[in-house]
């Protein structure tokens, strides 16, 4: 159950982690890498059975301190991540589906057995919403939220919250 | 004779017609067709190449040159403003090698744009892109220069950001706009220094009128522009961040034609420049600055597009240098020989991206020269070009430059930077290399990486074809207007080979020392070079913070403050206020003191009266 407050043990992975990311960025050779990433390793696992809080969350902080002197300037960032070299470059091609609504009926002549489907699904949209709404005002806690995961359809014959926008997505790469 | 002039100005209108046409017939027709892109724009392109080339011809022949003058434009009481075109050797040759790159461009660009819906925008654009530059480079007013600069400017904005939802290609977008828009004010300033003391903007007459005024104004308004277009240092952020846009942007904007428009209005204006010794000096120290900056921070560089876009304003500044050498032709001779191996390393560049899936940091290449062999082939024959291998085309306009920069005896430090950054072009091409295609794989197998497709290799054949021959045919072809030294020790001869062996060597085994195990702890000034010299980390949050504080301050403070709080209504309310207090203070009802104060006042004024 995800809270707003990390637990150490997550903190204690990120930062093994993001130095792993951050080593391979120092190491461009795999073999050396591995070397220098099996050493990481090592001096994680010699406190890993620490019981004592206070002392643990000493280390992680002088580890965190360690990992902000050592980092790479430019640390490697996979292109499709934040920050990356082709982030978001597609969006605008990702056009919303409401566009389709606004086709001129020449083209949407064009393909006609999409638009009838279409009109039915509406019509399913319309019948569901309701449904839907209710479903996420009952299951959403008072403070929000927790995450962004949408829960599934809990009774018989009814619809998973907010499907319309799922089934409708853009591609992740729009041809 | 008049028909060669005649042939030469017909000729030239038909491969203007040829270039312009596609835009209009978009105008006229939809362009929905699929391959309209390629039918009309590359194969227009493509024809005013070999249609421009008789002019080149003409011109390489006989010498013709000539100024076609067709249009009285305006006219303020003495002033006029005509559109007129110069076919000088200048124009004349750039503009078939302009359209040689340009045709490999596109070409390339069907296959790489050819899932984009709007290619046949991007296409219009590239030509409209064109067509500015042709403007700009044939132009022999300043107007029409000036039309061709900003022009130039517009399209490099439209297509840097031509993925327009990218937050970073935005940024790189605006980027680009201001600091050539600073740039700008130094170009507008010397237009309207000359329109208000030479009285003309057409070049001749300002040639003529200019000999006997001091030009250190107009001169310095030139330099800037040239630093803001050519991304020299102080207005160089831009370049590398221009790699947003798609990269046959960057192959024909931002390393061959659009960044050096701005050497070119040097080489263009240098009759205002040549006598001129702090011009000249400015330039000189100012490319060697940029050249020897850019290379540093193109060392440690890890994404594959800016490591070659530090090398094109390295180049530049190397062209600058040789402005401030006063020898123009051979800035001229590299920027048309570095526009055939810059656009090469920036498609090849491409191809290696597209065969990994969109990544561009070298850390995750290697090996591939068991699978691209003809890329990795024209990747190496334009990074030997870019170092000034004896032959191929850089050699040609570099070493002329090197040789031109050890016999002169102007600065020794702009020399001394100028050969350590070419000793560390071949460090820094080197290493691309090394990470780029040579050792073992570091990327994931992923589906197949084909090249064997036309657009691809023919673009890249072709390119190849011009780093190799185009310095040797350009200088076999054309003699140069200054002599050159010819003969001169055989240690300087040799300084510009020796250096980039040098350089070479070095970074080979600084290379081969990363595969080593061996801590590695940087230093400071690994961090200056990653970080690119703390340039745009410290110019882009300095001084948009400073103007935003003190427009803050104006409008809140000096505004609204003084008009309303220090002379307006609250003034005032605050004087009335304390007027009332005062007067109400006195009168605080001590009625018995009032009194007494009265009659003794009183009985004083009787008695002195009296008396």
């Amino acid at each position: 159950m995800a809270a707003a407050y990390l637990t150490h043990q997550q903190k204690v992975l990120r930062l093994y982690k993001k130095s792993l990311r951050h080593l391979e960025s120092w190491c461009i050779f795999r073999d050396k890498y591995r070397f220098y990433a099996c050493l990481l390793r090592a001096r994680f696992d010699e406190n890993k059975n620490e019981k004592d809080m206070v002392k643990a969350t000493k280390l992680l902080k002088a580890g965190e301190e360690e990992f902000w002197a050592k980092q790479h300037p430019q640390p490697y960032i996979f292109p499709d991540s934040p920050g990356g070299t082709s982030y978001e470059r597609y969006n605008c091609y990702k056009v919303p589906e409401w566009v389709l609504d606004h086709w001129h009926p020449s083209e949407k002549a064009m393909y006609p057995d999409y638009f009838s489907k279409r009109e039915q699904w509406k019509k399913l949209r319309e019948k569901s919403w309701d449904k839907e709404v209710a479903q996420l005002q009952a299951e959403t806690p008072a403070g929000g939220p927790r995450t962004e995961a949408l829960p599934p359809a809990r009774k018989e014959g009814d619809l998973p919250p907010l499907w319309w926008q799922y089934v409708t997505r853009p591609k992740e790469r729009p041809a | 004779m008049p028909s060669l002039h005649i042939i030469l100005t017909t000729s030239f209108i038909i491969t203007l017609v040829i270039l312009i046409s596609p835009v209009f017939t978009s105008i006229l027709y939809k362009s929905l067709n699929p391959i309209w892109h390629t039918h009309h724009i590359k194969t227009a392109v493509k024809m005013a190449f070999f249609t421009s080339l008789l002019p080149l011809f003409l011109h390489v022949h006989t010498g013709t040159e000539l100024t076609i003058t067709n249009l009285h434009w305006m006219n303020i009481m003495t002033f006029d403003i005509n559109t007129s075109i110069k076919l000088d050797h200048l124009s004349i040759t750039f503009v078939p090698i302009a359209l040689y790159v340009t045709w490999a461009i596109l070409e390339f660009a069907s296959w790489y744009m050819k899932s984009d819906p709007n290619i046949n925008q991007f296409f219009k654009f590239l030509l409209i892109f064109l067509i500015a530059m042709v403007t700009l480079v044939t132009a022999n007013n300043m107007f029409q220069l000036f039309i061709g600069w900003e022009g130039v400017g517009i399209m490099s904005f439209l297509l840097i950001g031509w993925w327009w939802a990218r937050a970073d290609a935005n940024t790189a977008a605006l980027q680009a706009v201001l600091y050539n828009r600073v740039g700008d004010v130094g170009l507008i300033f010397a237009l309207g220094w000359m329109a208000t003391n030479l009285n003309s903007w057409e070049m001749q007459q300002m040639f003529i009128t200019a000999k006997s005024l001091d030009m250190n104004a107009p001169v310095i308004g030139l330099i800037l522009a040239a630093t803001g277009k050519s991304a020299q240092f102080g207005l160089h952020p831009w370049l590398p961040s221009a790699m947003e846009g798609p990269t046959p942007v960057s192959a024909l904007l931002h390393s061959s034609t659009m960044v050096v428009a701005g050497i070119f209005l040097l080489v263009r204006l240098m009759p205002l420049m040549q006598d001129n010794p702090f011009a000249l000096t400015t330039c000189l120290i100012l490319g060697a600055l940029t050249t020897l900056f850019t290379t540093i921070c193109a060392l440690t560089q890890n994404d594959i597009k800016k490591i070659i876009a530090f090398s094109t304003s390295s180049q530049l500044g190397l062209m600058m240098v040789t402005i401030g050498l006063n020898q123009p032709y051979l800035a001229f001779l590299h920027i048309c020989t570095h526009a055939f191996f810059k656009a090469m390393l920036f498609l090849c560049s491409r191809v290696i991206i597209h065969a990994l899936k969109n990544e561009q940091d070298i850390r995750k290449m290697g090996g591939l020269h068991y699978l691209i062999p003809t890329t990795t082939s024209c990747l190496t024959i334009g990074s030997l070009a870019l170092m000034g291998t004896p032959f191929l085309a850089g050699f040609f306009s570099k070493d002329a430059i090197i040789e031109a920069l050890n016999n002169s005896y102007l600065n020794a430090w702009a020399l001394a930077l100028t050969l350590l950054a070419t000793s560390l072009t071949a460090a820094y091409s080197l290493r691309m290399i090394f990470f780029v295609y040579m050792n073992f794989p570091r990327f994931p197998a992923l589906s197949p990486i084909n090249e064997n497709i036309k657009s691809i290799t023919n673009p890249l054949k072709r390119l190849a074809w011009g780093t190799i021959l185009a310095g040797l045919l350009m200088t076999c072809a054309v003699l140069p207007p200054k002599p050159p030294m010819l003969s001169m020790p055989p240690y300087i001869k040799l300084t510009a080979l020796v250096i980039t062996i040098l350089g070479l060597t070095i970074a080979l085994e600084l290379a081969l020392f990363t595969n080593k195990q061996r801590p590695y702890m940087p230093k400071q000034y690994f961090y200056f070079s990653t970080m690119l010299g703390y340039y745009p980390t410290i110019m882009h949050r300095f001084f948009p913070y400073t103007f935003l504080k003190l427009s803050q301050t104006i409008a809140s403070m000096t505004i609204d403050q003084t008009s309303l709080e220090k002379t307006g209504p609250k003034t005032i309310t605050s004087l009335n206020l304390s007027l009332a207090t005062t007067t109400s203070n006195i009168q605080k009802g001590m009625n018995k003191t009032f009194l007494s104060l009265f009659f003794t006042t009183l009985m004083i004024i009787i008695l002195l009266n009296y008396y």
